[in-house]
């Protein structure tokens, strides 16, 4: 009998451990509106986010995560989202005990004073068009739901990583700055053509690119004429005289409603 | 009757079998002296944190040249199968190596072939405040025992010959923000040890403790309490909480029999209203008789820091001659940017130069304070600094060469915005006052300069793409080894800075360096990056 409630108390007990575990995690922040937190969750949020969505948090590399509520998103939604990052993205884990769930609170409570509320303005733009301009005139590098090119970023989840000014910058400026993996590079080899692409690695001795054909390949620096890094992006600049205003807005609908995992990759 | 005989001429035969082998062997125990002999010629041990007491990280040993250094073949490699980076300086005795890793494990690993001997895990709680990473920076070894520093601040003796505890000290209490990730020392008959925490609020101190009992000898705080001479330089009760913690290994001068280790920042990190004053020994180096942890002297870096520049990066000692004069020095790379010769018979500084752009202060002043420039303090709106928070340099070893009279160092070239704003203390949480956010605008890099200690003059440099965080080693042959941060091991010419060799080791060797050693008459190279331990040699 009393091995049997021992037992019995055993099982419960582990029962009880993803139970629990489960519970840790409030639905709700517990530092939200909290001053103190607050404070400290803005210096967290400088130190380890702000690179990438800017001081203001409107997004700079990665999304404007000022409209990060309204969209629906949960306290313990984001706080998952923080801790694991997101595959197949810049967004890293934030793993403990370097980052605590402490932090990762103080840092949601301080994003939360920067909410705003959606976007009130309808939508400008058909999508539609903007899906047909962006097959005849995006797609040679850009990849959408496993089709397209490879050489730019693939775009399938571009609608939820950044903002509407973001994307027109991008399309009417082009790129001042390259994220990781897409920075122009030009190769001469020790014969042949020079080689367009953009650096995937690189150290002192070898670079890593992708070539304008998507051959993937490195090449050790002591082995070819020259390695030159490119100030100019690759992307073509579409300015007022090859995409009017109107498709500008159609493209950035299409792109807006670009938010799921690429298709190709199964979950 | 028989097989008692039998037993009785098996045990002969193995003293006599014993004897003969003790003739080719190292004694069984390490004794003070043979630390105090340093990195012997026959190349045999590595037996401390630095090689020697000097923290030179100069090996005597010449088989591995710079006209061969190309030819060096891996041998084995060992991988620890625990989540987590080296940052350890392996010790090696008797064609044995000891190692701490990640998680506080640790193994004693076969010289010859990489295969373990015996495996170490210590039980480690699961709400641990450490801050940067579940790190372990190496044994000492004195006697018969291994000595480590655990993540949940206590100091362990291993049995170096089978790994098992010996003895068990308690530091601190890992639940308020203590830690311990530092190389103890071991110095006579003691082992020297400090602990972490400068970022969670508590008082930082130095210890002693008997190698043999594990009884605590001695401690020293680094921040003074009431009465004390530098209690005054804390506002308030800000020196109860003010961190100068201590993580990185000293050296120790045995003609003075002074220990001299550099001191964490003040917490909090970036805001001083709370703790106005120098905020003594913070940022310092301090000089301790090694008997009885009483200070001799000290000589503050960066008084009242506001940028998180904690002094613990790691001195070297050597007698030169500066100015025609014959010096008794300690040299000092600071993450503030500045390079520092001091007189190690007083502190006081000899030469003090920046050895990255610096916009903090002009110079240090006759008074041995930096010269300030204004606009550095951080604010709640931002204020641009160089060096950033990880400094000019940091914790991974820098290395002097004697011969050549060069100081060698991985130097950071960044600058950052810094924050600040006043913080809440909270037993155990981050107590830091702020947060720093790298420049984008200036790219930054990082190079392998060797100084000249005299004058604090650049001899030459060799750049890296991104800031390294290797540590260095050099050899008598002329050769000096680090590390780059895209995981390249580099061989260069110490005398030049000419690359000489190089190799991908696929994980960078952050806060880490090599050691050299001889087995079997093989001059090794061991590489700890990332999980692995790499050991290189000629071919035979």
């Amino acid at each position: 009998m009393t091995w049997n409630r021992a037992i019995a108390a055993l099982v419960l007990a582990l029962a009880a451990v993803p139970w629990l575990t489960a519970q840790d995690l409030p639905e709700k922040n517990p530092f939200e509106g909290d001053p103190v937190a607050i404070q400290a969750g803005m210096g967290g949020f400088r130190q380890r986010c702000a690179d990438c969505h800017g001081t203001d948090a409107h997004g700079v590399r990665g999304p404007d995560i000022t409209q990060i509520w309204a969209s629906g998103r949960t306290d313990a939604g984001l706080f998952r989202t923080i801790r694991t990052g997101i595959p197949e993205t810049e967004m890293p884990a934030f793993i403990a005990p370097r980052t605590s769930d402490r932090e990762i609170w103080q840092m949601l409570a301080y994003l939360r004073t920067l909410a705003a509320p959606a976007p009130t303005d309808p939508p400008r733009g058909n999508a539609e068009n903007g899906e047909r301009i962006f097959r005849a005139s995006c797609i040679g590098c850009h990849r959408v739901g496993g089709v397209g090119g490879r050489l730019g970023p693939n775009l399938s989840r571009i609608g939820a990583s950044r903002s509407v000014e973001a994307m027109k910058i991008r399309i009417r400026r082009g790129a001042e700055d390259f994220r990781p993996g897409f920075a122009p590079v030009t190769i001469t080899p020790a014969s042949g053509p020079p080689i367009q692409g953009v650096k995937k690695n690189e150290d002192l001795f070898s670079v890593q690119i992708m070539d304008t054909r998507e051959r993937i390949q490195g090449y050790e620096k002591d082995k070819v004429k020259s390695v030159v890094d490119v100030t100019r992006s690759a992307m073509p600049l579409f300015g007022p005289d090859r995409l009017s205003e109107s498709d500008l807005d159609d493209v950035v609908r299409y792109l807006q409603t670009l938010r799921g995992f690429d298709p190709a990759v199964r979950q | 009757m028989r097989a008692f005989a039998r037993l009785a001429a098996f045990a002969s035969l193995m003293c006599i079998g014993a004897a003969l082998l003790v003739a080719q062997q190292l004694p069984s125990l390490v004794t003070p002296e043979e630390i105090l002999g340093g990195l012997p010629a026959d190349g045999s041990r590595w037996l401390t944190f630095g090689g020697d007491y000097s923290n030179r990280r100069y090996s005597p040993l010449t088989q591995i040249t710079p006209d061969n250094v190309s030819k060096l073949a891996p041998q084995w490699t060992f991988q620890t199968g625990v989540l987590g980076n080296f940052e350890t300086t392996s010790l090696f005795r008797d064609n044995v190596l000891y190692v701490t890793g990640p998680q506080n494990v640790a193994w004693a690993i076969d010289a010859r072939t990489g295969r373990q001997i015996w495996r170490y895990r210590r039980e480690l709680p699961s709400n641990l405040t450490a801050c940067c990473g579940l790190v372990n920076r190496g044994f000492a070894m004195l006697g018969d025992k291994l000595y480590m520093a655990t993540l949940d601040a206590h100091l362990i003796a291993l049995d170096a010959k089978t790994g098992s505890v010996m003895w068990d000290a308690t530091l601190g209490d890992y639940k308020v923000g203590y830690s311990s990730t530092i190389a103890p020392l071991a110095v006579k008959d003691k082992v020297i040890v400090g602990v972490a925490g400068g970022e969670y609020g508590i008082r930082g101190y130095i210890e002693a403790f008997d190698a043999q009992t594990g009884n605590r000898a001695w401690r020293f705080y680094t921040i003074p309490g009431p009465g004390e001479p530098g209690n005054d330089t804390w506002a308030g009760d800000s020196w109860k909480i003010g961190g100068a913690s201590v993580w990185v290994t000293g050296a120790y001068d045995p003609q003075q029999n002074l220990l001299m280790y550099g001191i964490g920042n003040p917490g909090p990190d970036y805001y001083s209203e709370s703790r106005k004053g120098d905020n003594l020994y913070s940022n310092s180096l301090v000089a301790l008789d090694a008997d009885t942890g009483e200070l001799r002297w000290h000589y503050q870096f960066t008084p009242g820091d506001v940028h998180d520049w904690d002094a613990t990066e790691v001195p070297i000692l050597a007698d030169l001659i500066i100015g025609g004069q014959p010096r008794k020095v300690v040299m000092f790379a600071n993450r503030n940017g500045f390079y520092y010769t001091l007189d190690r018979t007083t502190g006081k500084p000899i030469v003090a130069k920046p050895f990255v752009k610096t916009t903090w202060a002009t110079e240090i002043g006759a008074d041995g304070r930096p010269v300030l420039l204004p606009g550095n303090i951080p604010t709640e709106e931002g204020s641009v600094t160089c060096p950033d928070l990880t400094g000019g340099t940091n914790f991974w070893q820098p290395s002097f060469d004697p011969a050549t009279q060069n100081f060698f160092v991985n130097a950071r070239e960044v600058c950052m915005t810094y924050y600040s704003w006043k913080p809440e203390y909270e037993p155990g949480q981050r107590y830091t006052g702020g947060a720093g956010q790298r420049l984008q605008s200036e790219p930054a890099f990082g190079a392998l300069r060797a100084i000249d200690p005299a004058t604090g003059e650049r001899k030459w440099e060799f750049k890296y793409i991104t800031p390294s965080t290797a540590g260095l080693m050099t050899t008598a042959a002329g050769l000096i080894f680090s590390g780059d941060a895209e995981g390249n091991l580099l061989a260069l010419n110490s005398r030049t800075g000419q690359l000489l060799w190089h190799y991908q080791m696929g994980a960078t060797m952050h806060g880490t360096s090599p050691v050299t050693y001889m087995v079997d008459g093989r001059q090794y190279l061991l590489v700890p990056a990332g999980a692995t331990l790499t050991a290189w040699a000629l071919p035979q």
